[in-house]
């Protein structure tokens, strides 16, 4: 490991709120695809190592959905209005609910009796199953990525916190006075001598020339010395409108599992499963419920990340960000919902701090050091209790 | 024999020694780690890193090439098992699912740091080490891991690793050093994936960290698991199965002689007719009140009816344009035999083929209808 002799050589303080909301948007999707992990891990304390790839299956059906509506990868469809993305949204939700519940009942619930270990087995062969076996049949190279064009809400905005220094500005204004004048200058000579080209200019106007570039090089350093000697936050449309999604998606869930009887009766089979069933809970069907909505909530991360961000699919690209939102869910305490979003939140925020370290291509180590350091240390996670089971 | 038989024979020692030695975590000291790979790639790093500087030097001094790599293979099992006690230790106190996901971790984060460490290559390769390719040394290898592995289990000291996968609490209770048992496991479990890591680099000369992802630690907890969680003779078995079926589907020739082209509406009907063989022997197996004969019945039954569901399947996939005309190599289904192997076996037979029965001499005596002693290492 290479380690610079200065750690935080590359560090840039000023860019720290942008990477910080940047980490926000990302954490917000991992928290997402946590949320079913930990549902249902607390449910029936398994790990589902195949929810990475429920979530890949949704983006690939965004895809496919937004291919239908024409807005496949060669195409420059120009109207695209929010309809568009709800159908989307909602098509990847319910594909990925049927396939966990598919899941659930053909390979889970068989070894429901068995040790814990066969299930997280069977987890891994499904896992494997599906990427796989997708890759059969599923476009996989070259990567489809969704058509920008789908989203209408393309902008961004640019949020100042600390205006830009004075000074800067000035420099800034210094040097347009010379721009205007040496631009000026250039473009009456080649008013003048229409028939010459740029590139081949006698000495004279030649001079001229480059007496406007020079001008034009120093004024756009001025200005980015200007833009940058601020604080400013960077905000994409698209990533506001993930951030927004998911909390309302996350609301909805605190709803469903906190005001309705169906919600009681998952944290009752959550609490202790026999004794729930005992009480006459339906418990097959709170499973099948807990796996809906856990895998309907991955389909709608999917479908913004393959949507929003562009991000290219194969039928792998699932896994990773799995494995970072179960370290998100341990993070936060595994069976525990606001345990799952605040760690999904801390995972997108130190990976980007990783970025912003210039450590960028240990990002995805620091998942699995986090995982390493949680389990060791406060394996219910920073939610959950701080006991350490002995037996 | 030419050149890719050859391979083909002392990768698949490879694999042996890899699945037994898994199976000692796994299986025998009832630990669930799944990432093998990475005791295997800092095996084949480390004796390739240490080869390609220092055999010019040293290869003289022990006498040659193949003494040079059987010192290597010491080496890399010695490092190996250095990581294996680095994992081993702080792990102890996590239970089956955390460990796992541990050891999957850790085999991430090796991967990770030698793809980006340019001494070790990068995620280029460790290319020119020193290609020392004697066949036998691969085999020899297997078989001492077999050896270990079984008379281990002999002794008394081997007996507790039974009885730490059986009941941690009430070993300890009887005394057992519990912390000691496993960590033990671990480093020899781990030696012996870092010296078939050390024999890989050399037979291939070149080793990219592409060779040792998370795959191929599924793969091996395949080959573990599908031979039976606890049973040597079984990782063998599954191990030489599961490595030589993929290799024969990529020989299989077309009636025309190029190479095989399955459709992929053929590889969905196969699914599905596994998936109906599957779904027929868990309703046997589920209804207790079935008597020997049906039961028995029904698992033929379950292969038989299989087959014309696959035809009948098949048809009627290919009526969707999509599947008639999508191309599969049969090289490509490897992966997907793995998936569905291991769910099947899940799904069937949790404790794999031969569960905890070792191969024996009294098993023989039983083929022959001499009541003998029980076959299982532990009942």
């Amino acid at each position: 490991m290479d380690l610079a002799p200065h750690l935080l050589a590359a560090v840039d303080f000023r860019t720290l709120p942008e990477q910080f909301t940047n980490g926000l948007f990302l954490g917000s999707i991992y928290a997402l695809i946590a949320l079913g992990y930990t549902m249902v891990y607390g449910i029936l304390k398994l790990i589902n190592f195949a929810h990475g790839d429920v979530y890949m299956l949704g983006a690939y059906m965004a895809f496919f959905v937004s291919e239908w509506l024409g807005f496949g990868p060669g195409s420059n469809k120009q109207h695209s209005n929010l309809w568009n993305l709800a159908l989307m949204l909602i098509a990847s939700m319910v594909l990925c609910a049927v396939v966990g519940v598919i899941i659930e009942r053909f390979a889970y619930r068989p070894l429901r009796s068995h040790p814990r270990i066969a299930s997280l087995i069977t987890a891994i062969g499904v896992s494997l199953f599906l990427e796989y076996g997708g890759a059969l049949y599923l476009p996989n190279s070259p990567p489809p990525n969704i058509n920008e064009l789908v989203n209408p809400y393309r902008g961004s905005w640019d949020i100042s916190i600390v205006g830009p220094g004075k000074k800067f500005v000035q420099a800034e204004k210094d040097t347009v006075a010379q721009l205007d004048q040496t631009k000026a200058a250039y473009d009456a000579y080649m008013n003048a001598h229409p028939d010459a080209s740029e590139f081949d200019l006698p000495p004279d106007g030649n001079a001229l020339r480059q007496a406007y570039l020079a001008a034009r090089d120093k004024h756009s350093d001025a200005a980015r010395a200007m833009s940058s000697s601020g604080v400013s936050i960077h905000l994409i449309f698209g990533d506001l409108i993930i951030f927004g999604t998911s909390v309302l998606l996350m609301g909805i869930l605190t709803y469903l599992v906190m005001f309705t009887r169906a919600g009681r009766a998952m944290r009752a089979v959550s609490h202790d499963f026999d004794s729930a069933a005992l009480m006459g809970v339906n418990v097959d069907q709170i499973v099948m419920f807990t796996f809906i909505i856990g895998s309907a909530l991955a389909g709608a991360g999917a479908m913004m990340q393959a949507t929003f961000k562009g991000t290219a699919l194969t039928t792998f690209f699932g896994f990773v960000p799995g494995v970072k939102a179960f370290v998100a869910a341990v993070l936060g305490g595994i069976g525990n919902i606001p345990g799952a979003v605040l760690g999904g939140l801390l995972m997108g925020v130190s990976e980007t701090t990783m970025y912003w370290l210039g450590y960028g291509r240990y990002a995805d180590a620091i998942a699995f050091v986090i995982l390493i350091v949680v389990l060791l240390f406060r394996p219910g996670g920073l939610l959950g209790s701080a006991k350490m089971e002995k037996v | 024999m030419n050149d890719y038989q050859q391979r083909l024979i002392v990768l698949a020692g490879l694999y042996v020694t890899l699945s037994v030695s898994l199976n000692l975590i796994n299986g025998i000291t009832g630990q669930f780690s799944i990432g093998h790979a990475a005791f295997y790639q800092i095996g084949a790093y480390a004796t390739g890193y240490l080869s390609i500087h220092y055999i010019q030097a040293f290869a003289p001094k022990v006498g040659g090439d193949v003494p040079w790599l059987l010192l290597m293979i010491v080496v890399g099992a010695i490092a190996a098992a250095i990581a294996g006690l680095l994992v081993g230790l702080p792990s102890l106190r996590l239970r089956g699912d955390y460990l796992a996901i541990v050891t999957l971790g850790f085999g991430e984060i090796v991967r990770i740091v030698v793809q980006n460490n340019d001494a070790l290559g990068g995620s280029y390769a460790l290319a020119n080490i020193p290609r020392i390719q004697p066949i036998w040394v691969s085999l020899l290898l297997a078989v001492v891991c077999i050896a270990v592995c079984r008379n281990l289990l002999k002794t008394a000291r081997g007996q507790t690793y039974l009885a730490v996968r059986e009941d941690e609490v009430a070993a300890a209770a009887m005394g057992v050093n519990i912390t000691g048992v496993k960590v033990t496991a671990f480093m020899i479990g781990s030696a012996f994936a870092g010296a078939a890591g050390a024999v890989l680099a050399h037979y291939e000369g070149v080793v990219t960290p592409q060779t040792f992802t998370m795959d191929v630690s599924f793969i091996i907890l395949t080959m573990v698991v599908l031979g039976g969680n606890g049973s040597i003779t079984g990782s063998v078995f599954a191990a030489l199965f599961l490595f030589y079926l993929p290799e024969y589907l990529r020989d299989l020739k077309s009636p025309d002689g190029s190479a095989l082209i399955i459709s992929g509406g053929a590889v969905l009907a196969g699914l599905l007719a596994v998936g109906f063989g599957v779904a027929v022997i868990r309703w046997a197996l589920n209804n207790a009140k079935l008597a020997r004969g049906t039961r028995v019945a029904a698992y033929f039954g379950s292969v038989v009816v299989a087959v014309p569901i696959f035809f009948i399947a098949r048809v009627g996939i290919h009526l969707i344009p999509t599947m008639a005309t999508t191309q599969v190599q049969a090289g490509q289904l490897r992966m997907v035999i793995f998936a569905v192997s291991l769910i099947a076996i899940m799904l069937i037979r949790p404790q794999g083929i031969f569960a905890h029965h070792e191969f024996s001499w009294t098993w023989v005596r039983k083929l022959f209808g001499k009541p003998g002693v029980p076959t299982e290492i532990a009942a």
